[in-house]
């Protein structure tokens, strides 16, 4: 059975790890962006949460798992800290996805930003709990910053760019709203 | 086929709840053996690194010089600027150049006077900066020398002219540079004029401040701040940089390292630092010997 939607998905899910690859690749260009610097966005984390909130279907839980854990050993964290409490934000997000299908996006930007405030703080009190080093809280709430500030330009983009919309009521729907 | 989507949906989301919080649990797992076994899982660190960006570095070095090249043209706007400077500070190099030279002359003879074998140990290897992990919350480098090379946890690397940091993590073809800005890197340091000893620990910050020094009022910003050698870890005398007073009015120093443009690195070779196999060496280095012994044991052991 050669299902179109199923193809359009895992187009998706490729796409996903496309990015996500090249954000990465960014990241790890030698380019001294070093010490002192604003950190930037989580852009994979944002891609994510904007994909899942309008096709709940398009990032699979283990890619996206595989994707943060990739990225938290490429990256010097504690590996698998921030990959859970990325999977615990993402599968949060997915479980309102349909109540948030119908807002507009400046509650969804709120929701979004409320899940990485609480992304943040777990992770400081695990880091805490755990006896580690934390980053500096300045450094933390500008890294927060700059994620909510980019997180309506993450939307634009996967809508324009990449197709990525929410799903119209009655039109191509998701499995579930067909009568 | 709808209702059959449907009914199968309902079966699958308590099995997928289970599935996601598999998945949870062994991500957690994960992060408990780093916490527990430190060593080891750094170590599976290292080798997925060392697969994953050599395979990039293709692609990793050219775009990155390309960058480099756009930065240095956007530079070109200064360039009479930068003339005069470089004449002035060429001026004062010529004088310095003598006092050197004066300096070495003098010292070649009281060496001979003396009899003092330098340390032949002290040899490098060269490698190129491959990728550059440095977030604002990490700062580290890869290079693309490894075990393969005979690289070694522990080891110093310069730029040639000052310390840019110690080698933490090897994998076969690569191999990490905590640089001395990052939150992790504790080096004990000797300040030059007063004989001072300190730690310069890094904080992510481009001048990392100098901890438990015994007596701040002997130091005074401008002194050149080299590495002394103690707990064995580091070889003494590198040059590291220039103590300033920050604007916290904490003492800081200013590295020598050229921090924006790390392309070559030396590593010097250094076989008597203890190596890290696992978590109890971390706190106790064993290699200390025992003129050593009322020494710091190591500038982890500060940092927990």
């Amino acid at each position: 059975m050669t299902d179109p939607r199923l193809r359009a998905r895992i187009l998706r899910w490729a796409l996903f790890v496309a990015l996500a690859g090249a954000v990465y690749f960014l990241r790890l260009l030698p380019t001294g962006s070093g010490s002192g610097g604003i950190p930037g966005p989580d852009w994979e984390i944002l891609l994510a949460f904007a994909w899942v909130l309008r096709r709940p279907d398009c990032i699979p839980a283990v890619l996206f798992a595989a994707v943060v854990f990739l990225g938290d050993i490429l990256f010097l964290r504690p590996p698998g800290l921030w990959s859970v409490i990325a999977l615990i934000g993402l599968e949060f997000l997915r479980s309102r996805a349909r109540f948030a299908s119908g807002l507009p996006l400046l509650f969804e930007w709120a929701l979004v930003g409320t899940v990485l405030l609480l992304m943040t703080l777990g992770n400081r009190i695990a880091l805490t709990v755990f006896l580690l080093p934390r980053p500096e809280a300045t450094l933390d709430i500008l890294h927060l910053g700059m994620n909510l500030l980019a997180y309506p330009f993450v939307v634009g983009a996967s809508g324009w760019l990449f197709g990525v919309r929410h799903e119209l009521p009655g039109g191509q729907g998701e499995p579930g709203q067909r009568p | 086929m709808a209702r059959e989507r449907h009914a199968s949906e309902d079966y699958a989301r308590p099995v997928r709840r289970i599935l996601i919080g598999l998945l949870l649990l062994a991500l957690f797992a994960v992060f408990l053996l780093w916490r527990i076994d430190g060593p080891r899982v750094e170590r599976f660190r290292a080798a997925l690194i060392d697969r994953i960006v050599p395979s990039f570095s293709w692609a990793l070095v050219p775009v990155a010089r390309f960058s480099e090249m756009v930065e240095s043209f956007q530079s070109y706007q200064k360039i009479y600027e930068q003339n005069q400077k470089l004449r002035r500070d060429l001026r004062q190099m010529r004088a310095w150049k003598e006092a050197a030279l004066q300096l070495e002359q003098e010292n070649a003879k009281l060496l001979t006077l003396n009899r003092v074998r330098i340390d032949p140990k002290l040899t490098f290897i060269t490698g190129v900066v491959l990728a550059d992990s440095g977030s604002p919350f990490r700062q580290s480098v890869l290079l693309n020398i490894g075990s393969r090379d005979g690289i070694v946890d522990g080891w110093a690397a310069t730029d040639g002219l000052g310390l840019v940091g110690r080698i933490s993590g090897v994998g076969r073809n690569s191999s990490r540079v905590i640089l001395l800005t990052d939150s992790n890197s504790r080096i004990p340091v000797t300040i030059q004029p007063s004989g001072q000893k300190a730690i310069l620990s890094g904080d992510n910050s481009r001048l990392p401040p100098l901890d438990f020094l015994d007596a701040p009022e002997a130091v005074r910003p401008g002194d050149r701040v080299v590495s002394s050698g103690d707990g064995g870890v580091f070889p003494p005398g590198l040059l590291v940089g220039h103590v300033v007073l920050g604007s916290d009015g904490r003492l800081r120093v200013q590295l020598t390292a050229d921090y924006d443009r790390l392309e070559f690195l030396r590593v010097l070779r250094n076989y008597t630092v203890g190596r890290v196999t696992d978590t109890g060496s971390l706190v106790i280095p064993r290699h200390t010997g025992s003129a050593e012994a009322d020494l710091p044991p190591s500038p982890e052991a500060g940092d927990d």
